[in-house]
């Protein structure tokens, strides 16, 4: 179920679209993973206002991904964006301790959204690359994540800085596929 | 493929002929031509710039890239070797020395800028933090900051409560742009800011149809990175900077980007914030094609540059 059918449903249709959204609090990455997946420059980023959009071509699948500003007074538009969403990912600044409850509220909040009921979502412990990241074990445990069951979920450490573990994530999205 | 090559080595030659003919005819080189023909301003420096950089000469070629301290002795060298006697041509010197003063400057600009923008902000420098406070002081001279950390930032437009993080890849020269712009165009900088701040409604309900003003600076400081660093804005600098632009010049352009898409985006009327991107896009899109115009300078509104324009 979830990502995994999902994902099946998509390998036997290839060419098939898929419609990423990127969601996360303000300064967690969001616009250097959305850069980073399409192999674009990420040393001239600046605050996103309103949201970006891209489509990656990644082994037959067109990715379309929507990046959504994370400052507080964009976050009620978020849910414009909820339809036909097939993968969520969330992304969280790991070194931002300060900020785990607030990004674990909006988390929360988005898992009880109805458009987004069974959407598989995929969080990224970002920022791995800083000293005082937390570990993803860590996250995952401080938001209660073993929690979800309504859907297939994966919390993955990544730097979108040097690229690492976004495009394992790829991978292992791949891996889901089969 | 080797069609396209001969044509090209056809044209090149054909345009040596050319030239070659020219100069027997007329007894002048092409770099005396364009002096001559064209008036002073970004018209002229960017024929200029273009002849010194398709010379055969490497002295010619390389003469773009000197030091601002060698051009005169570089001047010397272009005339001895285009055997142009400077007794019968005594303005040509000096239209030539202009011309490289903003070639060469311009090319240090952009080394400065790049500088500035690769220099993260730094919560540990005193001189940073001295200039994000200066930055609340002028925009907000009325209501002190209560404590360095404060959601009072997201009152001039940062995302949280600590506005370190949103300079992100524009580093200082994002906070060096918004600093001159309120500190020198203090009463447009608090008009901008102060509409950003009315709130907007629909059907009697609240809209986010207000940009942030400190994420905005920090991105059409990007947009004037981008102009900049292709080449854009030579017309305007050729235009207005009467030797080599600088600084002072970029950062009055970033002003001038600042009021003129304050007010490009009330008469786009977008039906909310996040239709950002689009309307910049437009808006860069328009600035582009106005600096295609020779005679085009974005003249920045407010007396501090009055005396830099030189047409």
């Amino acid at each position: 179920m979830g990502l995994l059918s999902i994902l099946r449903k998509l390998k036997s249709t290839p060419d098939q679209e898929v419609r990423i959204l990127l969601l996360g609090l303000d300064n967690a990455g969001k616009t250097t993973l959305l850069k980073q997946l399409a192999s674009e420059d990420i040393s001239h980023i600046t605050p996103t206002q309103g949201f970006n959009i891209k489509s990656v071509q990644s082994q037959g699948f067109k990715l379309n991904v929507w990046d959504i500003g994370g400052q507080r007074k964009i976050r009620p538009y978020w849910r414009n964006y909820f339809e036909n969403t097939d993968i969520l990912i969330y992304v969280i600044d790991s070194a931002d301790r300060k900020r785990f409850e607030e990004t674990g509220q909006e988390l929360a909040e988005l898992l009880d959204e109805e458009k987004l009921s069974g959407v598989p979502v995929l969080i990224f412990a970002n920022k791995q690359d800083l000293l005082t990241a937390a570990p993803a074990s860590e996250i995952a445990e401080g938001l209660n994540l073993h929690t979800i069951r309504d859907r297939v979920w994966q919390i993955q450490s990544c730097s979108a800085l040097s690229g690492e573990g976004v495009q394992v994530t790829c991978v292992s999205d791949d891996w889901m596929c089969k | 493929m080797f069609v396209q090559v001969c044509l090209y080595f056809y044209c090149k030659c054909l345009w040596r002929c050319l030239k070659f003919v020219v100069r027997k005819l007329t007894g002048r080189c092409e770099l005396q031509r364009i002096c001559y023909n064209t008036k002073p301003g970004a018209a002229r420096t960017m024929k200029i710039e273009a002849s010194l950089k398709g010379s055969k000469s490497k002295r010619l070629q390389t003469s773009v890239s000197v030091h601002p301290d060698a051009i005169e002795k570089t001047i010397d060298d272009i005339m001895e070797l285009k055997r142009i006697n400077p007794d019968i041509n005594p303005q040509l010197g000096v239209s030539l020395q202009a011309c490289l003063l903003q070639i060469v400057g311009y090319r240090n600009l952009v080394a400065e800028v790049e500088k500035l923008r690769r220099e993260p902000y730094d919560s540990e420098n005193p001189q940073h933090e001295e200039m994000l406070l200066k930055l609340w002081k002028c925009l907000k001279p009325n209501s002190p900051l209560k404590a360095r950390i404060s959601k009072q930032w997201c009152e001039i437009g940062f995302q949280g409560d600590d506005p370190k993080t949103d300079f992100r890849g524009m580093g200082l020269l994002g906070l060096y742009n918004l600093v001159y712009f309120a500190e020198r165009d203090t009463g447009i900088a608090q008009q901008v800011l102060s509409d950003s701040l009315q709130p907007k409604y629909r059907y009697c309900l609240r809209v986010e149809k207000n940009y942030s003003f400190a994420i905005v600076g920090i991105n059409i400081t990007d947009l004037a990175y981008n102009l900049l660093v292709s080449g854009a804005l030579k017309t305007h600098f050729y235009n207005v900077a009467p030797e080599a632009p600088t600084l002072t010049h970029f950062q009055q352009t970033f002003c001038y980007l600042m009021h003129e898409f304050h007010k490009f985006w009330i008469e786009e009327d977008p039906l909310d914030i996040m239709e950002f991107n689009r309307v910049r896009e437009k808006f860069h899109k328009r600035i582009l094609k106005q600096l295609q115009n020779p005679d085009m300078a974005l003249c920045p509104h407010f007396a501090a540059s009055e005396s830099l324009i030189n047409m």
